[in-house]
């Protein structure tokens, strides 16, 4: 299946109509509409503390997001980030538990990643074995992911003194800020590099002409010699690590807590957040860090929207829908 | 205990069916809206939210049975602006489904715990009063007959045969002077508006409670479960009582304290991964699904 990406005129224009109608929403809802968009966009951009914090709430979000944009390369409409998010998270948190001192790292990359590729490798196999819908296979993935994680954080893997978390990282394998005071860490340009890397996969490997190839056409494909389904099993692995890359991160690469919360709240909804930045980003690896880092201010500025303006933070979740919406009415298919 | 299992898998089929019969009228006239659990969430609030509003803030009397039903009826009405929306994009603008039920999907979950907390000022949970509850097996009973209506309109009627028409050959339905694309909106409002009800009877009826995460899934089930059904509403009975089985199971076996909570939690996902990896190879969508009509 072909999906058509948005031009920038039709971005600014999903992004007038969005916000347009979130004023509306706010006007019902009995909230000040100036106030709660100044300081979601402005705020985050007049202090470089705000500023570097929406970088680093970026970096998951472009991370997925480049899950999703190698999906729709390949023609699949990898909904899984969500869950593989959990699995590099809890891999992480793994790594802590079973070892101490900076060994944790790198033992945290490994198995975060790992986890989150045999993660997706069953809906990809599903898929190529019995066609079975990328979109309700990832999903159901997600669903078991949350439960499978929740529990472990909750029993092996709990920490005695803080029942909300899950063990901490030892001090020593932590990845802590680069400026001192915020909360930007190794974590941010890890995860550029990472958009960077899949751009280049993209354009100058093999396999990236591959994916691109059986996800545009793929019946002209296999008359080239690709096989469809190893690009499908290539664009699944590979948006695996970008998503299991993200939920590792934040938990070395996230102060303050530098674990995993109980409840997941600190990787909840990114796996979705990058559909929305993949979207915006129009599934380009230099769009999707753009979109992240849009997003990121939105999110930052959440919190100042919610203590400046009394708006509830979920209202940016609300323009962001809302955006995707206004988006997808102007994608026509040729 | 398992005469009850079976009362609870019933009552657990209930939104999957409804949604899943919705969505096979839908995608039998050719249009995919994967925006089920997305609706669902907004049925969820739109009903409590809505009598509240009446109840406190308007002050309207209104007898007592008759509340839960405008509950219903006002999670219908959010489904049916929605199923505009998708449907509009889906037809007339010919935009892409998959995105715009995404979009559905996103939008709703950020506008129900917005909702939570802009109206009732509580993070994302809310107690149903018992005066906007519906009995659940009155519900349960709708969805059955209405799987039955929606098979016989389907299979039997003439207007059957022109839903069918649109989703399967979409320009030998035109030639035959059907309003394809009026067809399409109309199917795609009728399946929004389930999906919406769907949810309305979780938040009133059976778990009353609204949350922001209330749909846990359920969407996506439905879809997979118009997939096990073959598109055909007689079938998704079957399919929607054998998920709402494993779906009360995972309840059913925490009570009987068999298991971790989050293992048996886990029973309704990898049972609709597993069975649709099993009828895959049979299903038989229609033909035009998904592809939006123009005309030469």
């Amino acid at each position: 299946m072909r999906f058509q990406t948005a031009s920038a005129v039709n971005i600014a224009a999903a992004l007038v109509m969005a916000f347009a109608v979130g004023t509306a929403l706010m006007w019902i809802s009995g909230y000040d509409p100036l106030s709660s968009y100044s300081a979601m966009l402005i705020t985050p951009l007049s202090d470089w503390v705000y500023f570097l914090s929406a970088l680093a709430f970026s970096a998951p979000m472009a991370l997925t997001g480049l899950t999703f944009s190698l999906g729709l390369r390949a023609g699949l409409f990898n909904i899984g980030a969500e869950g593989q998010v959990y699995m590099g998270a809890l891999g992480a948190v793994a790594a802590a538990y079973l070892l101490g001192g900076p060994a944790v790292l790198p033992l945290a990359f490994a198995m975060g990643l790992i986890l989150a590729v045999l993660w997706s490798s069953v809906p990809a196999v599903l898929k190529i074995w019995r066609g079975v819908n990328e979109v309700i296979s990832t999903i159901m993935m997600n669903w078991v992911a949350y439960w499978v994680t929740i529990m472990a954080v909750s029993t092996a893997f709990a920490n005695p003194l803080q029942p909300e978390e899950s063990v901490k990282v030892p001090e020593p394998a932590r990845l802590t800020p680069l400026v001192p005071g915020t909360d930007f860490t190794a974590a941010v340009p890890i995860a550029y590099a990472a958009a960077f890397l899949v751009l280049i996969f993209l354009k100058y490997s093999v396999w990236g002409y591959r994916i691109s190839v059986s996800g545009y056409n793929p019946i002209a494909a296999k008359s080239y010699g690709i096989k469809p389904e190893r690009a499908v099993l290539v664009a699944f692995a590979l948006g695996s690590v970008t998503a299991g890359l993200a939920g590792v991160l934040q938990v070395v690469a996230r102060p303050p807590s530098y674990s995993l919360a109980r409840n997941l709240a600190n990787v909840y909804g990114l796996g979705f957040d990058g559909i929305t930045a993949a979207m915006l980003g129009r599934g380009h690896p230099v769009g999707v860090v753009l979109a992240s880092i849009f997003l990121g201010i939105m999110q930052e500025g959440a919190r100042h929207m919610q203590i400046e303006a009394g708006t509830p933070y979920e209202f940016v979740k609300v323009i962001q829908g809302l955006i995707i919406l206004f988006l997808a009415l102007q994608l026509l298919r040729k | 205990m398992i005469d009850l299992l079976l009362l609870q898998a019933l009552l657990a089929a209930t939104p999957i069916l409804l949604a899943a019969v919705g969505e096979i009228l839908t995608e039998r006239s050719g249009v995919v809206n994967i925006g089920l659990e997305g609706l669902m969430l907004l049925g969820a609030l739109a009903g409590p939210l809505f009598v509240d509003y009446l109840k406190y803030k308007v002050g309207a009397q209104v007898p007592d049975p008759l509340w839960p039903l405008l509950a219903i009826l006002a999670s219908a009405f959010v489904g049916i602006v929605v199923g505009l929306v998708h449907g509009y994009i889906s037809t007339y603008l010919a935009g892409d489904q998959i995105i715009s039920g995404v979009a559905i999907n996103l939008f709703a979950a950020g506008a129900v715990a917005y909702g939570i907390q802009a109206y009732w000022g509580v993070a994302g949970y809310k107690q149903v009063p018992d005066w906007a509850k519906a009995d659940p097996y009155v519900v349960a009973t709708f969805a059955l007959a209405l799987a039955v209506f929606t098979w016989f309109l389907l299979f039997k009627t003439r207007l059957g045969i022109v839903i069918r028409a649109c989703g399967e050959d979409p320009e030998s339905a035109f030639n035959m002077g059907v309003d394809v694309n009026k067809v399409r909106l109309l199917a795609t409002v009728a399946g929004s508006a389930l999906a919406a009800v769907a949810g309305a009877y979780l938040s009133i009826a059976y778990l009353s409670v609204v949350t922001k995460e209330i749909s846990a899934g359920r969407g996506f089930i439905a879809l997979a479960n118009v997939v096990f059904a073959n598109w055909n509403p007689l079938l998704a009975i079957a399919g929607a009582y054998i998920f709402g089985f494993f779906d009360a199971l995972s309840y059913w076996l925490q009570t009987m304290g068999v298991g971790r909570y989050e293992i048996t939690r886990m029973v309704p996902y990898v049972a609709t991964l597993l069975i649709v990896a099993g009828v895959m190879g049979r299903a038989k969508p229609p033909r035009a699904l998904g592809k939006p009509f123009k005309r030469e």
